[in-house]
């Protein structure tokens, strides 16, 4: 019954050699990765600098914030559903746990887990609203987006908040330094980017978020709850972009009101630039996180070069489709090759 | 690997208790009678075609026998016991399992991850459990070897396959996992000859090890040369059903052709035992 008799003998050293490549390339992560090269290698030629201790922990500490929106946004594309209330979010959760912390007395504890609650409770109606109505969760979460950004202008009247006390939590958060200039941040953004790796990569769970993005129909007949994986995802989409909400406060001392408010898209081009689908069932977490060093080097390189702040968004949009569109041709020759 | 259970009962002579029985069965949406009065009785180790035009009752049976829909009148007996199916769960915990045209895998995952996917093995590190990949892989390549049938590797993904291919491995799962009666909805109908032959080698395997099989299609040739017996549906009736060795194909293509037209009446006594 073997299809291939005469590959298996006679093609067999090739077969090898081509499955090496195809084991190489048909990893998602190579469209971000040569990217993310070609960034490098622009800016260290322009700045030799570039390359240095403090300008590699500046940028993986930008990063991080970006990064963990990113990565709770790929794990709710993967499930085949969109977050863009995560700016929102992000702002509103900072704002909670500055303003419990300085105004309300709050022990900083304390409000960092109601913080944390509020976000995954925005993610949360994000999700049942989706789901119940049955309305595409771009729309639901268009909404969202608003409504929560109005309630976080409301709660400070515009302006924005800082803590100027020394608060350990806000240290231990992302103020502390482990390295050079890399803040403790980027080391949480780390730990959490690896556990969620490991959840769509090795558990069961992942082959649910998997199927459910995928082919809802197929997943539901084979017993995967899948109502309840878009549920969770909603939540955690939420959850982490709440998490660097507070790790921007913590790096920072304060949060603004208007901040965060190109983070949804800037959180969806790093999951698109490192092999996530917009149409779900496809994506890594490491991706999306190679996506948010990619996006952050490119700020911190303008920055060095001199350039204005401006060629940013420009850069990026760049970046997304050279990326996407370098991914779609390795699919294409890997498919080919077969 | 998981031995298959149901054993192969003598097909011919004596009748062997039926795996699952409908008798009577009735549908109605509205004013409509999609199905009418319809008796069917399915075999172990046998393919019986379920054969019929467009809107015929194909599909509202077959929802019947998965516990889609309810039925409005009739009954359902599965191994020797009268059964009630509240949703398509309870039907699948006695081992039926249907596969729908392009719905029954995941194209964007590996062949493991579709095999396995809503029965993960998984292993315990301290209190993590992490899946088992190495196993799926190495289970999922020897069941489907074991029924014949050869893929690459398990880690590919399944958007490389064939449509022939897809059937197999959804069929090849219900097997490893036990399954006792495997519907199929028009498993060839988009498939070339060859890999219609190849489908139906695996449907012959599925049948030598006891599986029950419903081969659904509007197309009798496409189930004629592996069906045990062939059930024709029309206008929500069985206007025919019989055991390939008692007719022949071209008797069967007049009924499909025709319809009722008084050809031949509804046979009551079209058991397994034959004339």
């Amino acid at each position: 019954m073997n299809r291939y008799p005469a590959a298996d003998s006679s093609h067999a050293g090739v077969r090898r050699a081509g499955s090496l490549a195809r084991s190489v390339l048909g990893h998602r992560e190579v469209g971000v990765a040569v990217a993310l090269i070609l960034v490098f290698a622009v800016f260290f030629s322009m700045k030799r600098q570039f390359l240095g201790a403090g300008t590699l922990g500046d940028i993986v500490t930008v990063a991080a914030e970006l990064g963990t929106v990113a990565v709770g946004v790929s794990f709710l594309m993967i499930a085949g559903e969109m977050d863009l209330s995560v700016g929102s979010n992000f702002a509103l959760s900072g704002m909670i746990l500055a303003m419990l912390i300085t105004r309300a007395g709050w022990s900083p504890y304390l409000a960092f887990v109601v913080a944390l609650a509020c976000s995954a409770c925005i993610g949360a109606l994000n999700g049942a609203v989706t789901l119940t109505a049955r309305i595409p969760s771009f729309i639901t979460t268009l909404g969202a987006m608003m409504f929560w950004r109005g309630v976080g202008l409301f709660l400070t009247q515009g302006w924005p908040i800082s803590v100027f006390a020394d608060v350990p939590l806000l240290r231990w958060l992302g103020g502390g330094r482990v390295f050079s200039t890399l803040h403790i941040s980027a080391v949480w953004w780390l730990i959490l980017g690896g556990a969620f790796w490991m959840i769509l990569q090795k558990t069961a769970y992942g082959n649910w978020v998997f199927a459910t993005g995928g082919k809802k129909a197929a997943a539901r007949a084979l017993g995967v709850p899948v109502v309840k994986v878009k549920l969770v995802n909603f939540v955690l989409a939420g959850l982490l972009a709440g998490l660097a909400g507070c790790l921007q406060l913590g790096r920072m001392g304060s949060m603004s009101p208007v901040w965060g408010q190109d983070l949804p898209l800037e959180a969806i081009a790093a999951a698109v630039v490192g092999g996530n689908s917009l149409n779900g069932g496809v994506g890594t977490i490491l991706g999306a996180m190679l996506g948010a060093v990619t996006m952050a080097s490119i700020r911190i390189g303008l920055v060095m070069i001199g350039a204005p702040a401006y060629w940013y968004m420009s850069f990026v949009g760049f970046i997304v489709v050279a990326a996407v569109a370098l991914n779609v041709k390795l699919g294409e020759v890997i498919l080919w090759r077969r | 690997m998981e031995a298959v259970t149901g054993v192969c009962q003598g097909r011919r002579g004596q009748a062997p208790s039926p795996l699952m029985e409908g008798i009577g069965l009735c549908k109605h949406f509205g004013r409509v009678a999609a199905l009418e009065d319809v008796d069917i009785t399915i075999q172990r180790g046998e393919v019986t075609g379920l054969v019929g035009d467009n809107g015929a009752g194909k599909s509202t049976l077959i929802k019947i026998l998965t516990g889609v829909y309810r039925p409005d009148g009739g009954e359902l007996w599965f191994d020797g016991a009268r059964v009630e199916f509240s949703s398509p769960k309870g039907a699948r915990r006695l081992g039926i399992e249907t596969v729908y045209q392009d719905l029954a895998l995941v194209d964007d995952m590996s062949i493991a991850r579709n095999f396995f996917l809503g029965a993960e093995p998984q292993r315990r590190i301290g209190i993590l459990r992490l899946l088992d990949t190495h196993r799926m892989r190495r289970v999922t390549e020897e069941a489907l070897r074991d029924i014949g049938i050869s893929v690459r590797s398990a880690g590919d993904e399944v958007s490389v396959l064939s449509g022939g291919e897809r059937q197999a491995i959804a069929i090849g799962r219900i097997m490893h996992f036990g399954g006792k009666l495997l519907i199929l909805d028009e498993p060839t109908s988009a498939l070339s000859v060859h890999e219609t032959n190849k489908v139906l080698g695996y449907i012959d395997e599925a049948r030598r090890r006891g599986l029950a099989v419903i081969f659904i299609t509007h197309n009798l040739y496409h189930v004629y040369p592996v069906a045990d017996r062939i059930v024709v549906l029309e206008h929500g009736r069985k206007v025919g059903d019989f055991r390939k060795e008692d007719t022949c194909v071209e008797d069967l293509v007049q009924i499909v052709a025709h319809g009722v037209g008084g050809v031949r009446p509804q046979s009551e006594e079209s058991a397994p035992d034959g004339p």
